[in-house]
């Protein structure tokens, strides 16, 4: 399934990773690494720090003490002009879309195109097109304004938005929530597909258990400030750990498990 | 982009050889604007059978399997028959993709702009729409106070009192230091002159007269739109935005009565108590410089503006700043109800909500003076 690559990178690789905000520990001494073309996943409970952790590798936020190491560049520590690079490798999809107000669908998913690359308009508008049809949005879609869009809508304009420029790391923050069941589906072969075309490197936060069935090579598991649990989905879904089995023994955890 | 860290690579390309096109270089966006431009300057060699052979090109993202799928449509238009070879499994994966989303060059969507006519009489109609959803909103305001005076157990002192501290209490700083250095203005342009008629006194009908009537008034107008007005607008803004106001909606209780209503009354107290205090600095800095310039002493210039100020002029001051102070908040509050949708057009109402706040004060003002001047005040 995956990519015959000849030696496998470590992607992102993040070191004793320490993040409090004021008196609140969020999560202490995280170690994970995620290799070339694999798709990790982010699971908790809500508030267990996901969205934070996926903030501090996107380089959005500085953690309290650690090392995140992202496409073989140490970021922790970086100033911007150094991990400009590493960002346009990277594309990102927001929790709630974060879609640029001012401007249509269109020009939205354009925007990375129009600043990083030399193209036409015009073509870059057909690119445009074609990621939004990625993402099962239609083209004329691409005319209205995020405020015109549907919550699901919204996400999928921002998933086309965070794969404009083909990014060789993708971060993901809840992206089928707030899909219907059909389009959830769809997102998960959507992203099955784009491993098998372009082989970006995923790291994705859910709450989907269908999701990480399809989609997950790996999974980790937040919780208690700490990371509970490292493995596959059916190496966590047999776990004895207390916590594991909370997390994945519930009525949905097991009709996921049966059903992939 | 940095060109130290990024390896140099060769752009996307085509070479023709007969029928064969060699494709070579990285197909991928950052390469591509080369090929993007060249590529429709492509000719066949007659409208044969042709093969693209992809076995030069180094890497490929869906930017330039797009272009490809373009070429290979042009070709295939002319009546061409191509046939793709030496694709890699991804990037024959990629052209699969693409292929299924059924996207075609043709489903572009284009945005229609209006002809001219049609713009003209469409801004038209949002000036007279303005002016009537401006009236609409000044008279759903008067509803809901006039609702309050009935059941005054509604009105929201807490609102009130915290517009209060806000837009009076820690206004007073920018009001003061501003009227003081007015005052200061005034008095040496006109101590100038005054000084040779040997008039020197007259000073403090000058400051006096002309700060208490006309500029403190004004001044404490124009800075309570510029710091006021804007943040009234820019709240109510961003609180449509995230559907905050919807969500007081939904609970029953009307945006009018507890944001409106109590910014409204609030600034209408908070204003004409701000003018009074820029009054008396206004009066003060002109002390300070008919003392330094003219030589008058305080006790001579605090004497001269007590015969100088009649209550008259002072509360036709006075009188003018409640009529101010609904001014800048309705059409503060109101642009703020006017923002649709994004971040940009927060932006937009709040810099329109100042403009306007402020020539309409002034042409309020400008009004008054005529009506006095008729009057003989
Ligand atoms: N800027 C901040 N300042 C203070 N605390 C914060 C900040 N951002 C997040 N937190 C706290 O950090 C914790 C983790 O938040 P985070 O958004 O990462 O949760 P999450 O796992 O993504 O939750 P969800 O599944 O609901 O999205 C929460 O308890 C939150 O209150
Ligand atoms: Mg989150």
């Amino acid at each position: 399934m995956r990519q015959a690559a000849t030696h496998k990178q470590t992607v992102i690789e993040v070191r004793d990773l320490t993040m409090r905000f004021g008196q609140k520990l969020v999560h202490e001494n995280i170690n994970l690494s995620v290799e070339q073309g694999e798709i990790l996943a982010i699971v908790g409970a809500s508030g267990s720090g996901k969205s934070t952790l996926l903030r501090e590798m996107v380089m959005l936020q500085q953690p309290s003490s650690g090392s995140v190491r992202v496409l073989g560049q140490e970021i922790t520590r970086a100033r911007e002009s150094e991990i400009l690079l590493t960002r346009q490798r990277t594309g990102v999809l927001f929790q709630n879309g974060a879609l640029f107000g001012g401007m249509n669908v269109l020009s939205n998913v354009g925007t990375p195109l129009r600043e990083h690359t030399r193209l036409s308009d015009r073509v870059i508008d057909e690119i445009a097109c074609l990621k939004l049809s990625l993402t099962g949005l239609s083209p004329a879609d691409g005319l209205l304004f995020p405020n015109q869009l549907s919550g699901g809508m919204r996400k999928r304009a921002a998933l086309a938005r965070a794969i404009a420029l083909d990014p060789e790391l993708l971060f993901l923050d809840e992206p089928t929530s707030g899909l219907d069941p059909l389009s959830a589906d769809g997102f998960d072969q959507l992203i099955l597909d784009l491993k098998a075309s372009l082989g970006p490197t995923i790291v994705l936060v859910t709450h989907d258990m269908d999701s990480l069935w399809q989609v997950a090579d790996m999974v980790i598991l937040l919780g208690e400030a700490r990371l509970i649990a490292n493995g596959t989905m059916n190496e966590l879904a047999g776990s004895k750990e207390p916590a594991v089995k909370r997390f994945f023994q519930g009525p949905r955890g097991r009709a996921a498990q049966a059903s992939a | 982009m940095d060109k130290t860290a990024a390896p140099v690579r060769d752009p996307a390309g085509i070479s023709i050889d007969g029928r064969v096109l060699y494709c070579f270089g990285q197909w991928t966006v950052r390469y591509l604007q080369d090929l993007e431009k060249s590529q429709a300057r492509l000719r066949l060699p007659g409208s044969a059978d042709i093969t693209l052979d992809m076995a030069g090109v180094a890497s490929i993202d869906s930017g330039g399997a797009w272009l490809l799928l373009r070429i290979v449509e042009r070709f295939e238009k002319d009546g061409a028959k191509v046939t793709i070879a030496s694709l890699t499994p991804h990037a024959a994966e990629l052209l699969d993709l693409l292929k299924q989303t059924g996207f075609t060059r043709d489903k572009l969507p284009q945005l229609k702009s209006a002809p001219l006519l049609a713009r003209i009489g469409r801004s038209a109609h949002e000036g007279t729409d303005y002016a009537l959803n401006m009236l609409a909103f000044i008279g759903a305001i008067g509803r809901v106070f006039l609702r309050q005076l009935i059941r005054p157990g509604r009105i929201r002192w807490r609102q009130i009192s915290d517009s209060l501290a806000e837009a009076g209490y820690k206004a007073l700083g920018i009001v003061g230091l501003l009227s003081f250095l007015l005052g200061i203005v005034i008095a040496y342009q006109g101590g100038i002159q005054l000084r040779q008629y040997g008039a020197s006194l007259f000073i403090a009908d000058l400051v006096g007269l002309s700060m208490v009537r006309e500029l403190a008034p004004l001044i404490t107008a124009i800075i309570i739109a510029g710091r006021t007005g804007s943040a009234y607008t820019a709240q109510i803004g961003t609180m449509k935005v995230t559907e905050e106001l919807d969500a007081w909606r939904s609970m029953g209780i009307d945006p009018l009565e507890l944001l409106v209503l109590p910014k409204l009354l609030a600034l209408i107290i908070a204003m004409p108590l701000l003018t009074v205090y820029a009054d008396i600095m206004g009066v003060l800095g002109g002390m300070v410089m008919a003392n330094s310039q003219l030589d008058l002493s305080f006790s001579t210039y605090l004497q001269r503006i007590g015969e100088a100020i009649t209550l008259n002029s002072y509360m036709i001051g006075i009188g003018k700043t409640p009529v101010f102070a609904a001014i800048v908040a309705t059409i503060g509050c109101y642009q703020g109800f006017q923002v649709s949708g994004s971040a940009e057009s927060v932006g937009r109402r709040t810099t329109v909500s100042v403009v306007q706040s402020i020539f309409a004060v002034i042409v309020v003002d400008a009004i008054f003076s005529v009506a006095f001047s008729y009057l003989g005040m």
